[in-house]
Order: structure tokens, then sequence, then C-alpha cells
């Protein structure tokens, strides 16, 4: 196979882009990706402070990458879950990563806070992995509220897109229907949040994080074993093999056709939102849901002592 | 024989009568988009051509996130 742009030996094929890509043509096929998504969404300018949340993953590690290189003003958090054998992993390749480009970093500890997630996994019935989505998305907010960042960025990326629009359509989840794209504008409360990877594929980061030569935790979760997340991937990966550009396509129409509507819907039967009593974040209840079971996890392991 | 270091799981697996990449990923069972093939720190297309004794990196791209 030769490169698309120029007809050398390509390193990387495209299937859904009809297209393949040798080691020096491809991360300009990602950047103009990036930049692509980042102007027809009005996502940030280079006057914008980004808070990028970094994992330690591929898809977070190759964000805050190329926005530096694109010269945006990136700062990296990272969540220090306290899962033993996994999160001082990921936390390394992070600091490493940082250290080695020259690029701030903050990194907040759960455990420091007094809920590492071994304790979610012990004392909350719920599955871990929502209860800790859940988690980090408070803290990647607060700490950009907090800090006065104009915008938080993630790296999810187009399969975690049509996952989790799949997975919402499978219970037509109007609240999250209403909401679910590559930005969510700022309100009350609430930093911009971006998606600047939501055109590119995992395959495609993948791509670009090795040819980069970024070091990746690719250790899966220990906790993370059959979420449903993975097999929906899964299921996706056979229908855009057997129908390339069926995955942006979805996401696309979604996004023109039917995200429109259920925020019309939403917007009518929402709930309100106020400050949590406990920390002040944004809920519909009078305590927020991260407040609740912090103090649920509490009071087991005071049950249990 | 072709050696194959399969990350994330850490496993490493010897194939036989292997001629090519895409050859490879059907015996592993993966789609073409679903796992990136290596060789020596060069990123192969599928349709790349495989030597006997030839070690590769195939990478899973699929997170849990």
């Amino acid at each position: 196979m030769k490169c698309t742009r120029c007809r050398k030996t390509a390193h990387v094929a495209l299937p859904s882009h009809h297209s393949g890509f040798c080691a020096d043509c491809y991360p300009l096929f990602f950047t103009k990706q990036v930049e692509t998504a980042i102007r027809r969404e009005k996502m940030f300018t280079r006057e914008d402070r980004i808070l990028v949340a970094l994992s330690g993953g591929k898809d977070s590690l190759a964000l805050m990458l190329e926005l530096k290189l694109q010269g945006y003003d990136v700062t990296g958090l990272h969540i220090d879950l306290g899962i033993p054998n996994s999160s001082e992993k990921a936390r390394k390749k992070v600091e490493d990563f940082c250290a080695l480009h020259d690029l701030p970093l903050r990194v907040f500890e759960m455990a420091a806070w007094g809920l590492p997630i071994p304790d979610v996994k012990k004392h909350i019935k719920r599955p871990v992995c929502a209860v800790c989505g859940k988690m980090k998305r408070h803290h990647f907010n607060r700490i950009a509220v907090e800090e006065g960042f104009d915008v938080l960025a993630t790296g999810h990326n187009l399969d975690d897109e049509v996952a989790r629009l799949f997975a919402n359509t499978l219970r037509w989840d109007t609240a999250y229907l209403s909401d679910q794209g590559p930005v969510l504008p700022a309100s009350e409360g609430f930093v911009r949040k971006v998606k600047p990877l939501f055109r590119l594929s995992e395959f495609e980061t993948a791509n670009y994080a090795f040819l980069k030569g970024i070091e990746i935790h690719s250790d899966p979760c220990p906790y993370a074993s059959g979420a449903s997340f993975t097999s929906h991937k899964e299921l996706w990966g056979e229908l855009e093999h057997r129908s390339p550009g069926q995955k942006l396509q979805f996401y696309q129409s979604f996004l023109k056709n039917g995200k429109p509507a259920f925020a019309h819907m939403e917007k009518e039967s929402g709930a309100e939102l106020a400050p949590c009593t406990e920390c002040g974040s944004p809920t519909s209840a009078e305590i927020c849901s991260v407040c609740r079971i912090k103090a649920a996890v509490a009071e087991s392991k005071a049950q249990a002592e | 024989m072709i050696f194959v270091n399969l990350e994330p799981d850490g496993k490493r697996i010897e194939l036989s009568d292997i001629r090519t990449v895409q050859a490879v990923l059907n015996r592993l069972q993966l789609r073409s988009t679903m796992a990136l093939v290596a060789r020596g720190g060069e990123l192969l297309t599928p349709d790349r051509k495989l030597s006997h004794g030839d070690e590769l990196l195939v990478r899973k791209v699929t997170s849990a996130g």
C-alpha cells in the first residue's frame, strides 16, 4: 500500500478514509482532524487556558501533545485513583510524559481526599466503573472551575463517543442524549467541556501515539473487566469493518438530527440545578451524588470497624 | 515461524505458516483497525509481507474507558 499523500510505502491503512499514510504524513492527517474538530465546533482559542484530563492512556497523552504542538495553553490534570498495582503505574507514565515534554501538571489524589476507589468498590454496591467515572468528572470540573480554566479537554475518541451514544440509545436516556456531543457549553458551576479527538478512532489515536513515541499506560484497569462499553466497542468494530465510515456517520447524524430533539425534550422536563450544600457543585438534589457516595462509604467503614 | 508480542496482554506467541500481516490478524481473530502491528519499530499495513523469524508487536487498541 502506498501513502495517499506522498506515494511512499504506507505505514497506517485507514479503510474508513479510503486512504493510507506513511510515518511522516500520518501525523499531518491527525493534526488536520484535530484542527477541523476544534474549528468546526468552536472548542477554544489560543487565548484560552485549557485543562487536559490525563489518565496515562494513549488518547489523553496524544491529545495533550497535539494541543501543545498546535500552540495551545495546556495544563494536565491526573487523578490518582489509589488502586494498588495500577494507579501508581499510570501516574508515573503521566509524570514522565509531562516532564519529557515540559508540560505543567496537577495531580489530585483520591486517597488524600479520603476516598480511594478500592474503598468505593468495597463499600458501594453500584458498579464501580460508573461511580469512579462520576468521581473523576466531579473533580475534573471542580478543579477547572476553582483554578479558573476556560475549558476542560478530554481524550474521548470516536469509539468512546459511539459506544456511549449506543448505550444511551439502548436505554433511550433522554437526559444523556440531550447533551452528548463534542462540546458541552459552560453553565452555572460547570466549565466548558470539549473532546477534540471525537473525529478520530482509537486505532487512529493509537497509531499517532506510537509514531510520536509516547509511552502509554496500557494495562487494563483491574476493576474494568466486562465493562459494557468494551463489548459495545467490539460490536461497532465489526460494523465498521463491514461498512467503513459507519461510526462517524452514526455519530454526526445524531448530532445533526437526533440531539436537537432530545435537547428540546429535556428543556421542558429537565431537572433544575442548585449548589450542593456540602461541596457547592451543581446538583439536582440537595447534596450531590459524589458527597452522598463519600458519606455512604464513611458510614459503611464505621459500621465495619 | 513468526514471533508475536501481544499488548496489553503481555503474552508472546509463535505462529507458523504465516506470510502477511493480514494473516497474523486473521489468526488472532482481530480486524485490521482493532490492533496496530509493528516490526522493528516500523508500523505495518495488513498487506505487508513477513519473513521467517520476524518479531512483531501486536498492540490491541480498545480501551475500557
